[in-house]
């Protein structure tokens, strides 16, 4: 998991049935984020906050990134 | 036989640069209606972007009113305005007004929710310029709903993001939400049972991000009333200004998204 802001990473344990929210969830947490919207990113791909890691395709080793989601205008 | 040609003439036209572009349809751009909904920063950008691009009937929504913090990014207010405590939709609407006298530019002064409907019906592209989420699903549920496109931008920092969401097809502002999103705009809006308090963050921001983004804007569309559909931004497009990075991301459209089940 590599954070977009900060460029810093953290290995993450995953199950099967975890969801996409969980794991923003918890990266968020774990670099005390602000209590922000966040997205995640595979590759080219936004993940949906309801897939599970099995929906979703996420594997061993896969690179994820989470990204804070621009509010402002 | 052609109209004969004078020497210099090609400097009397505002837009004969533009027209060198091409594919540029700048009568159909002319004729449009434009809703640029958010009066800040971003809108700012946006508005002077439409303007010289030959946009000639843009209408603006705010509610706001101009402070002196806006001025370190917002290219139409004064210290005056932020002194008179002015509306930045019509401070916006009158000096991108003045910029060019054949353009129709008019503010209202309003909630986006309590805009009519009839506004986005009449309009040919929206441009949301806001800054919460709240009004971006308010936005995007009238443009999915009427069919109308939206090219949606937002910065925090030195990044941002352009989001163009042409319906049917698109995905939708809300099919890239989730959990975080709705526990931000819940913090927003928080309710304590006698009253509602509202908690508005203070974001980072600065003008060259905002102007990318409003540029990205502006041209997406341009690209949409030109008839390019077929080379706007599929999805998101994400920016960080600090590393120089741009990035096309793909939007699942999200099967449960209750705008897409209606169509």
């Amino acid at each position: 998991m590599r954070n977009a802001e900060t460029g810093s990473t953290v290995d993450m344990e995953l199950e099967e049935e975890n969801t996409v929210q969980e794991i923003i969830e918890g990266a968020a947490g774990y670099w005390e984020k602000d209590s922000g919207a966040y997205v995640l990113r595979k590759g080219k791909r936004l993940l949906r906050g309801q897939q599970t890691v099995l929906d979703a395709g996420i594997g061993n080793s896969d690179d994820l990134e989470l990204i804070p989601d621009p509010e402002g205008g | 036989m052609n109209r004969p040609i004078k020497p210099g003439e090609s400097d009397e036209d505002r837009m004969e640069r533009s027209r060198r572009v091409g594919w540029i349809d700048l009568d159909r751009i002319g004729k449009s209606r434009t809703l640029v909904i958010g009066a800040g920063a971003l809108g700012n950008e946006v508005v002077k972007n439409l303007v010289l691009s030959g946009f000639e009937d843009i209408t603006i929504v705010d509610m706001d009113r101009v402070v002196l913090s806006n001025l370190n990014r917002c290219l139409f207010f004064r210290e005056e305005d932020a002194k008179r405590r002015s509306f930045k939709a019509t401070a916006l609407a009158d000096m991108a007004q003045r910029m060019n006298a054949a353009c129709r530019v008019s503010g209202m002064v309003m909630k986006v929710q309590d805009l009519d409907e009839g506004v986005f019906r009449s309009s040919d592209v929206v441009l949301g310029c806001l800054d919460n989420i709240a009004a971006r699903l308010h936005v995007n549920a009238h443009c999915c709903h009427l069919g109308r496109p939206l090219i949606d931008g937002g910065t925090l920092s030195t990044s941002g993001k352009v989001q163009v969401v042409i319906p049917p097809d698109s995905p939708c502002l809300q099919c890239s939400m989730n959990r975080t999103h709705y526990r931000a705009l819940e913090r927003r809006f928080s309710c304590t049972g006698s009253d509602t308090t509202f908690f508005e963050p203070k974001l980072a921001a600065e003008i060259t991000t905002t102007s990318v983004i409003a540029a990205i804007q502006v041209r997406e569309a341009i690209k949409v009333l030109s008839g390019r559909e077929d080379r706007c931004l599929h999805h998101l497009l994400r920016y960080d200004g600090l590393d120089n990075q741009a990035l096309e991301l793909e939007v699942p459209l999200d099967p449960d998204c209750g705008l897409h089940r209606r169509q």
